[in-house]
């Protein structure tokens, strides 16, 4: 498979403290990719500096075959990177149709002009987004909250509005921040079905998650973070049997790792 | 159903002179018309936007003076001043929107709020320019073809086609994808960025508009006035436009337009109590805001929402 996202050497600091040293990783176009690691091991950092809501000191992100560093958050988005926020962001006071329709409308050839002439250009980017939004908010289960705004849903559904709207323009990437974090568990299990089911069906994830159990289950290729560095790749398995990582991540010696699984047998 | 409506209230309105010989209750009209244009127009940078500009102050009196010298000074027509009110009004919201809109909103609101009193202080002190303290006086009733506007009824033609036209492309305008940009850039402008839309140009656009369609206001406003003198720009105008938009709702196009008519004709009405007219007023406002604080539209939202509730419980029982 090929890279659909390509960070090489990326380097950030805040007043001496470096979130990211030199993190280098690339994500296959198709799969799941999980990034993950202790509070402040620079996982958000780097999902910010990737989307361009941050600068970078220096380093390099690569789409596809496009260079995006350095470049506004709203090139990356127009480039085919999108990305959803750890505090959900929607538009609390639009509907459901609404919110999906805007997350499209910078990706369609129609203009103010279009629109106000209802051009044939205009009729159909309308059609497509409507199309479009139908097909994802039966995915994620929200139908009967088309024409609702989406202020009166719980965090959960939020979330998996702001997932939905991420979808809209067939991006090339998805950059999700936490997506579970906040959620009801009876409802993490439905978003981890969706995101599984949209795979499959050609989406690529990038996902910085805590819940490591959601990781797990979901991803083909996970990358370990630790204070700015990138500490270990591989499945979800070879992960979770590596030292480092239980060291890193759950504060514990592999010693004391496995004296705790002996306690547990 | 909202424009049929609309299109009636418009209508009711325009028959005005015929209900009424009274240059007392036609004049109310005027200022009703466009005391709302100005409304509306401020609700389009403030309400939909979410930038809070005072210097729509500012706008409405440089696009009075702007009418006013075209005329007076330069010989033009009172329709061309018009033009030039829209346009310098444009120009000058660009080049104070460009830099004060890449700072934080808080800082956007004292700017424009400096920028007001600075066109105060022009008005007063650029003698040679504006006649200062003194004003132009005696402006003449504007001409079409021969037919001259210069009684209060045949003005009441002019304010209610100008609010027509100003009206109906607002409405146009926010009821676009253009206008729901905006109400999305006002909500959350992070995630606008991440959807690929550039704000700036929006609220940049916004910006401008806004204060063409003030200026133009205030210019037709100063020849109902026939004088423009530095009491045009006294904050009382400012504060009549916001408490119109809050009362009626920032962001809602309906709600500002029928609050912009009744908050127009409600001081007149308390008339009947010369002495108290003014505290009646703000009592009226200071209850509106206790019992709507996000003004008559954000009422009925609210309550739409709660029937939306509503039924959607019912529907999962």
């Amino acid at each position: 498979m090929s890279a659909i996202l390509n960070v090489s050497d990326l380097r950030k600091s805040y007043a001496g403290v470096h979130a990211l040293d030199g993190v280098s990783f690339a994500v296959a176009a198709g799969s799941i990719t999980g990034l993950i690691g202790p509070n402040g091991s620079g996982k958000s950092t780097a999902i910010d500096c990737i989307s361009g809501f941050q600068k970078l000191d220096s380093g390099k992100v690569a789409l596809a075959d496009t260079d995006i560093t350095g470049r506004p958050a709203h090139h990356i988005a127009r480039a085919g990177l999108m990305r959803t926020f750890q505090t959900v962001r929607i538009y609390d006071r639009l509907d459901l149709r609404d919110n999906l329709a805007i997350a499209a409308q910078q990706f369609d050839p129609a203009t103010w002009i279009d629109e106000f002439l209802r051009t044939r250009r205009y009729r159909e980017a309308i059609d497509a987004a409507e199309t479009r939004a139908r097909t994802l908010v039966e995915l994620i289960g929200l139908q009967r909250y088309y024409e609702a705004e989406v202020g009166i849903l719980s965090y959960g559904q939020k979330k998996l509005v702001a997932l939905a709207a991420a979808l809209m323009p067939h991006p090339k990437i998805v950059l999700l921040d936490e997506p579970v974090a906040g959620v009801n568990p009876s409802r993490i299990r439905e978003i981890e079905v969706a995101l599984a089911q949209l795979n499959r069906a050609g989406e690529t994830f990038l996902i910085v998650e805590h819940n490591v159990e959601f990781i797990t289950n979901l991803c083909h290729q996970v990358i370990v973070l630790d204070q700015g560095k990138k500490l270990a790749e591989g499945t979800a398995a070879e992960i979770q049997s590596d030292p480092r990582v239980l060291e890193a991540y759950l504060g514990m010696t592999p010693e004391m790792a496995e004296a705790e699984m002996r306690g547990a047998a | 159903m909202k424009l049929a409506a609309a299109l009636v209230v418009a209508l009711v309105l325009g028959a005005l002179p015929f209900l009424t010989a009274s240059n007392y209750i036609i004049g109310i009209g005027i200022s009703a018309l466009i005391f709302t244009v100005a409304a509306a127009a401020l609700n389009l940078v403030y309400g939909y936007t979410g930038l809070l500009s005072f210097a729509q102050l500012g706008f409405w009196g440089i696009g009075g003076y702007a009418t006013a010298l075209t005329v007076v000074t330069f010989g033009g027509s009172f329709w061309s001043g018009l033009v030039w009110a829209a346009l310098i009004n444009a120009a000058v919201a660009l080049a104070v929107g460009y830099p004060t809109l890449r700072t934080n909103r808080h800082a956007f609101v004292i700017v424009t709020l400096t920028f007001a009193l600075l066109v105060t202080l022009i008005a007063r002190d650029w003698v040679d320019l504006t006649r200062g303290p003194l004003g132009i006086p005696n402006l003449p009733p504007p001409t079409a073809f021969g037919y001259s506007f210069d009684t209060t009824a045949k003005f009441y033609w002019i304010a209610w086609v100008f609010a027509v036209a100003m009206l109906g492309f607002l409405h146009a305008l926010c009821s676009s994808r253009i206008g729901r940009t905006l109400i999305a850039i006002k909500q959350n402008e992070p995630l606008v960025r991440a959807q690929g839309i550039s704000p700036m140009p929006y609220k940049l656009a916004s910006f401008a508009l806004s204060a063409a369609i003030t200026g133009a206001a205030g210019g037709v406003y100063c020849f109902n006035l026939r004088i423009i003198d530095p009491l045009f720009l006294d904050f009382y105008y400012m504060q009549t436009f916001l408490i119109i938009v809050i009362i009626g709702g920032a962001g809602s196009f309906w709600g500002v337009v029928l609050s912009g008519i009744a908050l127009s004709a409600l001081p007149e009405a308390l008339r009947f109590s010369a002495d108290f007219r003014m505290i009646i007023y703000g009592v009226i406002l200071v209850v509106a805001m206790f019992v709507m604080p996000s003004g008559v539209a954000g009422w009925l939202r609210e309550r739409k929402i709660a029937r939306l509730r509503q039924s959607l419980r019912e529907a999962l029982r």
